[in-house]
C-alpha cells in the first residue's frame, strides 16, 4: 500500500532454508493455485490492454457505418493522433495536471503535513490528518462535486474571496486546469501523507539527535540527513502518486468536463470525448494506448530503478 | 489503479508482520523546555490549522447542504434546519437500489480479489520458484499501470465478451485490476507466518490447501480483513467503470446514480444531492476506521508470533 | 526476459478466452412475437423534459392489457441530450444491452440505422392504417440512406427568437419586435446591456455539453441565414462544403455576443444544463432579454413542475432574421424525434406495435400538446384540441416556410460534434472565428475525407 511494501528488506519471518525444495512434477502443482490468479488477470487486465493494441488499429466508430463494419487500418490512427495539435496540447496538459498536482502537490503537501503534524500538538496534528483523510477516504464523486461547488462561480470560494472584493472569478472558465489541479491535490494529498508518516517514523531519532550535537540545525538535519534516509520512500511515493494521476477522469470530468474547449482535457478525458462524444473509438483507443505505454515505460522505470526486492 | 488508491491506515499493512515492534516515534530532538520548539510548535500548528480550515470547506459543504432548506454551491450555514433533503431521496429508486448495486459490485469484487489473492499467495510465499521472480515483477508492473485510463477499450472489449451492463463482468475487471496489489499484500503478511507451523501438517499428510485453511488463513485474518476493506473502498468509490460498463439504470451504483442525479437535477437540488452523498460516504468512512483498529491488530499480531 | 514470458502467457490465454466467447455468441435468436415476451424502451427524461415519460407511463398499462403476454420496460435515460446520445450508442453497441424501442433524434437515424442499431420498418408500416395520416416529411425524416424507413416521427419543431417583452419595455425598445438582420439583434442585445445591467441580454446556445442544442439553435440559425443558398451540405454534388464564409460570418456572431458580454457568463454558457437553465430560471425569473431556442419550449410553462402561466404575456416571439435580411428574409431550422425499433429486438412486431400504439392519434395528441411540437399527423394537426392548446402554435407554424433541415447523411452526428467543438472554442476566446472555421473544414475532412468536400460557391 505504500512504500514499505514495495521496497526491499520487508522479508517476514518466513524461515527460508527449510522451504521445501521444488522437483519438476511438484513445481507444476504448486503451482496450480496461481492459475486462477493468472486467468483473472490476463483476461481483465492483460485482455484489455492487447485490445487496446489491436482496437487503436482500427477505425471502429460508435455510429455509422464503421460501427457496423471497422476495418484495420493499421497505424493511420497514430499517424492522425501524432499530426493533431489537440493531442499534443493535451499531453501538455496530462504533464502539466501530473507534475503540478502529484509530483509537487501531494508530494510537497504530505510532506510538509507528516513533518507538521510531528511538531505540532498531537490532538491538532490528528485532528488534522483525519480531515485529510477524509477527504481522500470518500467516494470520487462525491468529492469531484464537493470541488465543484467549491470552486463554481456562486461558490465558497469567490464567496470567501468577496470578502475582501475579489469574489468574481470565473475559476472553472479562466483557469480550469489550476481548479483541477487543485482538486486533485485536494482529493490525493492523504496518500502521501500517510506514506510520509511512516516513513518518519522509522528513521531512528537517534540518528537526528546526532546530527543536531553535530551542529546541524533542524532545516540541515531535516534535508541532509532525514530526507535522505527516507528517499526510497519519497522514489516509490513519487511513483505511484504520478500513475494514479496518470489515470485521473473523475474530477476532472465532473468539475471541467475537460473543458472550456479542451483546456484541461487530459488524456484520458480527451481519449473518452473522442471515442464517446466524437464517436471516433478507433482513434480514441489510440489515445488510450498512448496512455497505457505511457503507464507502462514509468511502470518499468520505476522498478529498474528502485530495484524492489520481489521474494 | 483501483487497489492503490484505497485508504491505508497510517501504517504499512503489507509489511506489518516484518517487524517485531515500531522504532520509536523520531524527531523530538530538541529538549522538552526549549524555547525554539515551543516557537515552532506555534508555527507549526497555526499552518496545520490552514491547512485544515482549506480542507474543511468542501467536506463542510456537504455537511451543511445536507440539512439546508435551500442549498446552493456556496457554504452558509443554514437559517434552520431540515431533514427533508434526506427524506426526499430516501426511497428504493433514488438510493436503496444504487447502494444495494453498490454493495453488490464492491462485495463481489472485494471477495473474490481476496480468494483469488490469498490462494496465489500461498505458493509464491512458500515455496521458491523458477518462474516466482518474473511473476512478482509481472504483479508489481501491473500494480501501477493506469488501468482505468484505457475505459474506452475496455468498452468495446466488454461489447465483444457480451459483459456489458452485467453487474458479473464489473465485479470480474474491478477484481483483476485490484488482484496485483492484493496479492502483494497478502502474500507480505502471509511472509510473517511462519512456516514451520505448516511443516507439522505436511507431515500430517495435509495438503497445501489444508495447511492454508487450517493453519495459515486462521493467523492472518486481520491481514485479509484489511486487504478486504481497501479493495471494497475500491470499488465502492470507483465512479469511471460502472459509468461506461454499466447500462441501464436498474444495475447502477450510487456513484453512477448521483452522478445522474447531477445531471438531470443538479443546479437545483443541491440539498439532496449532498444528502445522498452521505449516505453514500458513510459506510466507506466507517470501514476506514475499522482498518485503523485492524492495523493495530495485525500489528500486535505480529509482535506476538516474533516474541 | 521473465517478465515478457509471463506476459505471453498471459496474452495466449487472453486471446483464446476473447475467442471463445465470440465463437458463442450465435445462438439462434429466432423472432419472438408470441408467448411471454419484454420489450424495453429507451428515452430520454430530465427535469425539463417529462413529456414523453409522461405519455409512456400511460401508453405502457394499455400495451400491457392489449397484450397480456408482453411486459413493457420503461428504461428512462435521465440525461441531458449530449449523455443521452452517449449511453444510448454505448447501450446500442452489445446486442444484450440495446433496447427494443428507441426514442431517437432525426439526425442519429442515418448514422444509427447505418450502424445497424435500428430495424427498418416497412413491412410493419405498409400494414398499418395510421400511416397514412403522417406528413410526407415527416415520412421522410425516418428514413436511411437505403431508402428504407427506420421510426415514425412524433412531431416536428421550428426555431426562432424568444424575447421579455416586460425587460424591453424598461430598456425602451419596442415591444413588438421583429429584427431584420443580425446586426439589430445584436444593438438590441447592447441595450439591455446598458440599460439592465442585472439581465443578461441574450442566450445563443455555444457549449460542447449543450450538443445538438449549439449545432441547432446556434450556429446552424445563423448558418442558413448567412448567405443565400447557404448549406453545410451540398445535395447536388452529394458533397460537404468548406471554406465557406458563412461559417466564419456566423463564428463571428458568436465572438461579438460572448466577447461583448451579451451572452451568459461562459461558466453558465458551457455547462451541460444551460438548456435547463434557460427554461426553467433564466426566462420565467426575467434574467435573460432574448433566447434563440425551439418551439416545444411553452410546453413546459403550460403545465407541470415548472408551470410559467405568464409565459404567454411575458414573452414576445420573433422570426430570426438573415444576416443582411436578404434571400427570404428569414430562417428557421427544423428537427424532430422519432420512436424506431432496434435492430436487436427479439419481438419486432410487438415493438412496433408499441411504437404504434405510442403514435396513434391520442399519444401524438398528448405528446404534440404537452411537449409543444408541431403536429405530423394530419388528423392531429385539425384537432381543435390541438389548435387550442398553446398560443405559440400559430407563430412557430408560420416559420415552416423558412425553415431548413440537417443534411441526412450517417456522417452528420459527427460533423455535428466538430461544429460545437468550434463553437465552444469562439465564444470561449480560443480561438478567431477565421481559424475556427478553418478547424472546422479540417475537421470536416477528417470525417468524411477530402474527395467528398466542396469549396464553397
Amino acid at each position: 500500500m505504500s512504500t514499505q511494501t514495495l521496497a526491499p528488506g520487508t522479508d517476514g519471518g518466513r524461515d527460508t532454508t527449510s522451504r521445501p525444495r521444488s522437483g519438476g512434477l511438484r513445481a507444476l502443482t504448486r503451482s496450480v493455485p496461481l492459475v486462477p490468479a493468472i486467468l483473472l488477470l490476463a483476461v481483465f487486465l492483460l485482455g484489455p490492454i492487447l485490445w487496446s493494441l489491436y482496437g487503436s488499429m482500427t477505425n471502429t466508430a460508435l455510429t455509422g457505418y464503421r460501427a457496423a463494419d471497422p476495418q484495420f487500418v493499421g497505424l493511420d490512427n497514430y499517424t492522425s493522433l501524432f499530426a493533431d495539435a489537440d493531442f499534443w496540447a493535451s499531453v501538455w496538459i496530462t504533464v502539466v495536471f501530473t507534475l503540478a498536482s502529484a509530483v509537487v502537490g501531494q508530494n510537497v503537501l504530505g510532506m510538509g503535513l507528516a513533518v507538521l503534524q510531528r511538531m505540532a500538538p498531537k490532538a491538532l496534528g490528528s485532528a488534522i490528518g483525519a480531515l485529510v483523510v477524509v477527504a481522500w477516504v470518500m467516494p470520487e464523486i462525491v468529492a469531484a462535486f464537493a470541488l465543484y461547488a467549491f470552486f463554481s462561480t456562486d461558490g465558497t470560494l469567490n464567496s470567501v474571496l468577496g470578502v475582501v472584493g475579489l469574489g468574481d472569478t470565473t475559476w472553472l472558465i479562466t483557469v480550469p486546469l489550476l481548479a483541477v489541479i487543485l482538486a486533485n491535490v485536494w482529493r490525493g494529498t492523504a496518500f502521501s501523507m500517510l506514506v510520509y508518516r511512516a516513513a518518519l517514523s522509522e528513521v531512528p531519532t537517534e540518528i537526528e539527535e546526532a546530527a543536531q550535537i553535530d551542529g546541524a540545525n533542524r532545516r540541515q538535519t531535516f534535508f541532509r540527513v532525514t530526507l535522505p534516509m527516507i528517499r526510497r520512500s519519497i522514489s516509490t511515493n513519487l511513483m505511484l502518486t504520478t500513475l494514479q494521476t496518470l489515470a485521473v477522469f473523475t474530477i476532472i470530468w465532473v468539475m471541467t468536463g475537460g473543458g472550456p474547449g479542451t483546456k484541461s482535457s487530459t488524456l484520458p478525458v480527451l481519449a473518452y470525448q473522442e471515442a464517446f462524444k466524437y464517436s471516433q473509438v478507433g482513434y480514441g483507443t489510440a489515445i488510450a494506448t498512448v496512455t497505457i505505454l505511457v503507464g507502462a515505460v514509468f511502470s518499468i522505470v520505476y522498478i529498474k530503478v528502485l530495484k524492489p526486492e520481489v521474494d | 489503479m483501483t487497489a492503490t488508491t484505497v485508504p491505508t491506515s497510517s501504517g504499512t499493512p503489507g509489511t506489518r508482520g516484518g517487524r517485531a515492534g515500531r522504532a520509536p516515534r523520531g524527531g523530538r530532538v530538541m529538549t522538552v523546555a526549549s524555547p525554539r520548539r515551543s516557537s515552532s510548535r506555534l508555527i507549526a500548528s497555526a499552518i496545520l490549522v490552514l491547512v485544515g480550515v482549506a480542507f474543511l470547506v468542501p467536506l463542510a459543504w456537504i455537511l451543511l447542504s445536507s440539512v439546508n432548506p435551500s442549498a446552493t454551491v456556496s457554504v452558509s450555514v443554514p437559517s434552520s434546519l431540515t431533514t427533508e433533503n434526506f427524506a426526499a431521496v430516501w426511497n428504493l429508486d433514488q438510493t436503496f437500489r444504487p447502494l444495494w448495486n453498490s454493495a453488490v459490485i464492491s462485495f463481489g469484487t472485494a471477495f473474490l480479489t481476496v480468494i483469488v489473492g490469498v490462494v496465489a499467495a500461498y505458493p509464491l510465499s512458500r515455496y521458491r520458484m523458477r518462474f516466482q521472480r518474473g511473476f512478482m515483477y509481472t504483479i508489481l508492473f501491473a500494480t501501477c499501470l493506469p488501468i482505468t485510463a484505457i475505459m474506452v477499450p475496455v468498452y468495446t472489449l466488454f461489447v465483444k465478451l457480451q459483459l456489458l451492463d452485467s453487474t458479473t463482468g464489473v465485479i470480474f475487471f474491478m477484481a483483476a485490476t485490484s488482484l496485483p496489489m492484493a496479492i502483494w499484500m497478502l502474500k507480505n503478511f502471509m511472509d510473517s507466518v511462519p512456516i514451520s507451523l505448516e511443516e507439522a501438517a505436511w507431515v500430517d499428510g495435509a495438503g497445501s490447501m489444508r495447511a492454508l485453511r487450517t493453519i495459515v488463513l486462521p493467523l492472518m485474518r486481520p491481514g485479509i480483513a484489511v486487504v478486504l476493506i481497501f479493495v471494497f473502498t475500491g470499488a465502492w468509490g470507483n465512479f469511471f467503470v460502472p459509468f461506461i460498463l454499466m447500462t441501464s439504470a436498474e444495475h447502477q451504483p450510487a456513484a453512477v446514480a448521483i452522478y445522474n442525479f447531477f445531471g438531470t437535477y443538479g443546479s437545483v437540488a443541491y440539498g439532496k444531492l449532498a444528502a445522498f452523498s452521505i449516505l453514500y460516504s458513510v459506510p466507506v468512512l466507517v470501514l476506514y476506521l475499522v482498518t485503523q483498529r485492524l492495523s493495530g491488530g495485525s500489528n500486535a499480531l505480529a509482535g506476538g508470533i516474533k516474541g | 526476459m521473465r517478465i515478457r514470458r509471463a506476459a505471453a502467457v498471459g496474452a495466449v490465454a487472453a486471446l483464446a478466452l476473447t475467442t471463445a466467447a465470440c465463437g458463442s455468441s450465435d445462438d439462434g435468436d429466432a423472432a419472438q412475437d408470441s408467448g411471454p415476451r419484454t420489450i424495453t424502451i429507451a428515452y430520454q427524461k430530465t427535469s425539463a423534459f417529462h413529456q414523453l415519460d409522461d405519455l409512456l407511463q400511460k401508453v405502457k398499462p394499455e400495451f400491457e392489457k392489449a397484450n397480456p403476454d408482453v411486459t413493457v420496460k420503461l428504461a428512462p435515460i435521465e440525461a441531458e441530450a449530449d449523455q443521452y446520445y452517449t449511453k444510448l450508442a454505448l447501450m446500442n453497441g452489445s446486442k444484450d444491452t440495446a433496447p427494443d424501442v428507441i426514442y431517437e433524434d432525426t439526425f442519429q437515424v442515418m448514422s444509427d440505422a447505418a450502424a445497424g442499431y435500428l430495424l427498418p420498418i416497412d413491412d410493419y408500416t405498409a400494414k398499418w392504417d395510421d400511416w397514412s395520416q403522417f406528413e410526407d416529411a415527416a415520412k421522410n425524416a425516418g428514413l436511411g440512406v437505403d431508402g428504407k424507413t427506420y421510426g415514425v416521427s412524433m412531431g416536428t419543431d421550428t426555431r426562432g427568437i424568444f424575447y421579455n417583452k416586460d425587460l424591453f419595455k424598461k430598456a425602451g425598445l419596442p415591444t413588438d419586435w421583429q429584427p431584420t438582420t443580425w446586426q439589430e439583434i445584436i444593438d438590441a442585445a447592447q441595450t439591455i446591456k446598458d440599460k439592465l445591467p442585472d439581465v443578461t441580454p441574450m442566450n445563443i446556445y455555444a457549449g460542447k455539453a449543450g450538443s445538438e442544442q449549439t449545432t441547432m439553435q446556434g450556429l446552424e440559425m445563423l448558418y442558413y441565414g448567412s448567405r443565400d443558398g447557404a448549406d453545410l451540405y451540398n445535395t447536388d454534388q452529394k458533397k460537404w462544403v468548406t471554406g465557406d464564409q458563412g461559417m466564419t460570418d456566423s463564428l463571428d456572431f458568436y465572438k461579438t455576443v460572448y466577447d461583448g458580454g451579451l451572452a451568459p457568463s461562459l461558466d453558465q454558457a458551457l455547462d451541460a444544463n444551460i438548456g435547463t437553465k434557460v427554461f426553467s430560471e433564466l426566462l420565467p425569473q426575467g434574467k435573460l432579454a432574448i433566447d434563440i431556442d425551439g418551439s416545444w419550449m411553452p410546453g413546459g410553462w403550460i403545465s407541470g413542475e415548472n408551470a410559467w402561466p405568464e409565459w404567454e404575456k411575458t414573452l414576445g416571439f420573433a422570426k430570426m432574421p438573415t444576416k443582411d435580411g436578404s434571400g427570404d428574409g428569414f430562417t428557421s431550422m427544423s428537427g424532430g424525434w422519432l420512436l424506431s425499433v432496434g435492430a436487436q429486438t427479439k419481438s419486432p412486431q410487438t415493438a412496433f406495435d408499441f411504437v404504434a400504439m405510442a403514435t396513434n392519434k391520442d399519444s401524438s395528441l398528448e405528446y404534440d400538446t404537452t411537449n409543444s411540437q408541431i403536429a405530423v399527423r394530419k388528423d392531429v394537426a385539425e384537432d381543435p384540441k390541438y389548435l387550442s392548446y398553446n398560443p405559440s402554435f400559430e407563430f412557430f407554424s408560420s416559420l415552416v416556410p423558412y425553415t431548413h433541415f440537417r443534411p441526412a447523411t450517417p456522417d452528420y452526428s459527427q460533423i455535428s460534434s466538430v461544429i460545437q467543438t468550434e463553437v465552444e472554442a469562439v465564444a470561449s476566446g480560443q480561438k478567431s472565428p477565421e481559424d475556427a472555421a478553418k478547424s472546422y473544414d479540417e475537421g470536416l475532412q477528417k470525417i468524411v475525407g477530402k474527395n467528398n468536400t466542396v469549396a464553397a460557391g
